[in-house]
């Protein structure tokens, strides 16, 4: 392998991984936070991506379209909380499980009836499409490191959040009492709604920018899921410095692999994981 | 009584990230003798019952069960070894009767778990020891109740009726009377009476009254760290002990 | 008494004889028998599913690896053109996919609830690329069986697995021994402690039970028949493909044993004959079916959450 090829495989392991990670910090949030572990996580990842497809045939303004399709998922994650995952505190792992596969269902039907299930594209934006030079013979798309910069940037505004406003605060303390949080005078299904609701924005988002990287096809919901269970299994759930590693060390075993290894490509994670299990079965920084 | 130790702890420490729960506990414990821990809140009684029990792991230190040490062994290790616990927060199977609680601590002794084909209802021994189990503590009434009916005292009958039904050589008590009125206190003390003639029990309760009648022996604890043990007599009549109720806001008498 | 509930009792002896006669009332008609007979195959995984679910306590969305496993094991051991014995290739196959069970086990049952649920759809979602992405295993196309096995026990002839009446009658055969078996284990000593290990874990360990290896039996013995489903599978339509390791398999199968009523084993059948029948009709009607499917599921859990079988209980359990 060339060091030209490795720097770019870096790079785009990295930028996976970082992609991956904002998917998975907010499945970490709203499992830290509300004890849910929601299976259409992943949808909202897909939806996403349709809504950020569909408007920007309509507006041919990819800003436009992210900002809309953000507050379109934020406004789904508000009425999916107060209509659905309201129901589940206090119920057990089963009723989770099949709640959100019956929304993953749903989710799936939606996106075939509104979009089809054709292959979809976004072009990347006009002032990104240009491409770095590395070396003499190799480019980086600039897009690419535009997903990476944003993912850093969301990372750091969660970062700040969570440990510096009133918000984060009450988000730290429910994660570990909830019931103090409710005596406390805190409308506690107010800040379950809302950690809900950025939970399943921070995956669409994710969604969205990942759009002009790859086609938009129905299952990729699922697929994205997984790696994202993958990274959580591997980082110790409930840890968002394990999430951020874990998702670093999958972005590039993935993309390695499908570099060295392409017989073995897409089982690389999962090996990586069984091996993470057989040493430590809760996660490299499980809390 | 036998002058060697069936249980006994050396420099037995616990710390949680900084917080200590247990300093340098050596305790001896010895067969057919009941010996009472107690303490204020906070002085680590149940950390080292679970500590005893192999629910938690030592920091430092030994545990020694009839002269192997044994605090490295995996938690369900210890109750094969023969050491019984009974739990403060009531810790049954709530949806299945009173036999057949302690049908599944008997099957532990006497095997054939794994056998799954015959039917659990043709074991007559295994449903007689249990019900031994139950008349020894006097729930021979309410054999075949469900556990989640009776009543809470009962309960906690049941609670050791379980542990018994495991043949052990020691019993951990973790506040079996917890929460009981006089009346079944008293069976409970009546019981125990009648236990610590068989076993080896350490008893950590709140109840003055009950751990003065029946302790042999009786160990004060204070913040995670051994104050003094010895009779009943010289515990009571000890200013340090005193002193740590009182400080503490506890009545002792 | 085996089945020592008045409803399972109803349930057995209403079933298994209109299943029964059923091939007699559809005479002229082998799509429904074999339609009838692809439920009852489903019915077999599920069931094994709702025993670890259900009656263990173990919730895990990578089942279908095992249903996968059963047909891509098949073809790996049975010889292409030569027609093998049927029970000899059962007994092959459920001890290779125990062995395969024990090692998965051994990985996943240290750990609990979410964890598990993930960690066990990791797992199926790898054995799925390793098989769609393999050549050896025909990729995303699967595998062709060629000569179906011969079912003779000392050179008598019991079923033609080519005939669809015959394929149903052993199928509908190894439907009850499953539930016959479950129920047998349900009741056992081993059952017994899977019982207590499922209502109390931490007093189970307290009385010195060695839970993880209890999950482990218990683990290896509902995957090994979970491949046997999936065997039969294979041999119905005469090839194996990835497809049955998706996770939607085993998302399905979850759904249906909780529609039928979860841990009731024999809710297993119930809620995969409803839910088949569903999917059946509302896949003529619209090819939006998941649509409904979804929202069905999402009812179900809100409001009907003891499953058909827990409804039926309720109303014919007297005490």
């Amino acid at each position: 392998m060339t060091t030209s090829l490795f720097f770019v495989q870096l790079i785009n392991g990295l930028q996976y991984g970082l992609l991956l990670f904002l998917i998975a910090s907010g499945l970490t949030l709203v499992f830290g936070v509300m004890g849910i572990l929601n299976l259409a996580h992943g949808s909202m990842y897909m939806v996403g991506a349709y809504l950020a497809w569909y408007f920007v045939q309509q507006t041919d303004s990819f800003t436009l379209s992210a900002l809309i399709s953000a507050i379109i998922a934020l406004l789904i994650g508000i009425v999916v909380e107060r209509t659905l995952i309201q129901r589940l505190y206090r119920r057990n792992h089963l009723d989770q499980v099949l709640l959100t596969i019956g929304m993953i269902f749903v989710f799936n039907a939606l996106q075939s009836i509104l979009w089809g299930n054709d292959p979809l594209g976004v072009q990347v934006p006009e002032a990104m499409s240009a491409a770095i030079p590395l070396t003499e013979v190799v480019e980086y798309p600039v897009y690419r490191i535009f997903v990476a910069l944003v993912c850093v940037a969301i990372a750091a505004v969660m970062y700040f959040m969570i440990n510096r406003t009133r918000l984060g605060m009450l988000i730290r303390a429910g994660e570990s009492n909830r019931e103090m949080v409710e005596c406390l005078g805190i409308d506690i299904s107010r800040l379950y709604t809302i950690v809900f609701a950025i939970g399943v924005m921070l995956a669409a988002v994710a969604g969205v920018i990942a759009a002009p990287m790859s086609s938009i096809v129905p299952g990729m919901g699922e697929h994205v899921l997984i790696a994202c269970f993958v990274v959580v299994v591997i980082g110790g759930m409930g840890s968002i410095k394990g999430a951020f590693i874990g998702a670093l060390l999958v972005g590039l075993v993935d993309t390695f692999a499908s570099v060295l290894l392409p017989q073995l490509s897409s089982m690389m994670i999962y090996i990586l994981m069984a091996f993470i299990l057989l040493i430590k079965p809760q996660g490299l920084f499980s809390s | 009584m036998n002058n060697n130790p069936i249980l006994e702890t050396e420099g037995l420490c616990k710390h949680w990230d900084g917080l200590k729960a247990l300093d340098d506990i050596s305790l001896k414990f010895h067969d057919r003798e009941l010996h009472g821990i107690v303490g204020p809140n906070g002085a680590g009684k149940s950390t080292l019952l679970n500590l005893l029990c192999g629910h938690y792991k030592p920091t430092s230190g030994r545990i020694i069960h009839k002269g192997e040490p044994i605090d490295a062994i995996k938690p369900y290790a210890y109750a094969r070894r023969g050491i019984g616990r009974s739990f403060q927060k009531t810790n049954i199977y709530p949806s299945a009767t009173c036999l057949e609680n302690c049908c599944v601590a008997v099957q532990r002794r006497m095997g054939g778990s794994f056998d799954f084909l015959r039917s659990r209802n043709r074991q007559q021994v295994l449903e007689e020891i249990a019900g031994d189990a139950l008349d020894k503590v006097g729930l021979s009434a309410r054999r075949d109740e469900v556990a989640a009916h009776i009543s809470y005292g009962e309960q906690r009958q049941l609670e050791i009726a379980m542990v018994l039904a495991t043949s052990p050589c020691v019993l951990l008590l973790d506040e079996p009377m917890a929460g009981m009125g006089h009346e079944e206190s008293q069976l409970i003390i009546e019981l125990l009476k009648k236990l610590k003639r068989e076993y080896c029990i350490v008893l950590v309760e709140h109840d003055m009254d009950a751990v003065f009648e029946l302790s042999d022996k009786l160990t004060v604890m204070v913040d995670g760290r051994h104050l003094t043990t010895g009779s009943v007599d010289q515990v009571r009549d000890d200013p340090r002990v005193r002193e740590a109720y009182l400080g503490q806001g506890d009545e002792v008498y | 008494m085996l089945f020592n509930k008045r409803t399972e009792r109803y349930f057995v002896w209403v079933f298994f004889p209109l299943a029964l006669l059923m091939p007699l009332f559809l005479e002229q008609n082998t799509f429904y028998v074999s339609k009838l007979t692809t439920v009852m195959i489903f019915a077999i995984f599920v069931m094994s599913l709702d025993y670890l679910v259900g009656r263990c306590g173990l919730i895990t969305l990578g089942h279908a690896m095992f249903y996968g496993l059963g047909g891509y094991i098949f073809v790996m051991i049975a010889p292409e053109y030569e027609a093998v014995n049927f029970w000899i290739y059962t007994f092959y196959i459920c001890a290779i996919a125990a062995a395969v069970a024990l090692v998965i086990g051994f990985l996943v049952l240290r750990t609990s609830g979410i964890y598990m649920i993930m960690i066990t759809l990791a797992f199926a979602q790898m054995a799925y690329y390793f098989f769609s992405d393999s050549l050896d295993f025909g990729g995303n196309d699967g595998v062709f069986i060629y000569v179906k096995p011969d079912t003779s026990i000392f050179g008598l002839s019991l079923f033609d697995l080519e005939n669809p009446v015959h394929f149903y009658y052993l199928c509908l055969l190894s439907l009850f021994n499953t539930l016959f078996f479950f129920r047998l284990v349900t009741r056992s000593r081993f059952g017994r402690v899977i019982d207590s290990i499922h209502e109390n874990p931490g007093r189970t360990t307290a009385l010195g039970y060695n839970i993880f290896l209890f999950r482990l039996m218990a683990y290896t013995l509902a995957s090994a028949l979970g491949a046997y489903a999936g065997y039969l599978f294979t041999l119905q339509y005469g090839f194996v493909n990835p497809s049955m390791l998706a996770w939607t398999t085993s998302g399905s199968a979850l759904v249906m044993s909780i529609l039928g009523g979860i841990g009731t084993l024999y809710g297993a059948i119930l809620g995969t004959l409803v839910y088949e029948g569903l999917h059946f009709s509302l896949e003529h009607l619209t090819e939006h079916w998941l649509l409904f499917m979804g929202a069905l599921i999402i009812l179900m859990v809100i409001l009907f959450k003891n499953g058909i079988a827990g409804y039926l209980e309720n109303l014919l359990e007297r005490r």
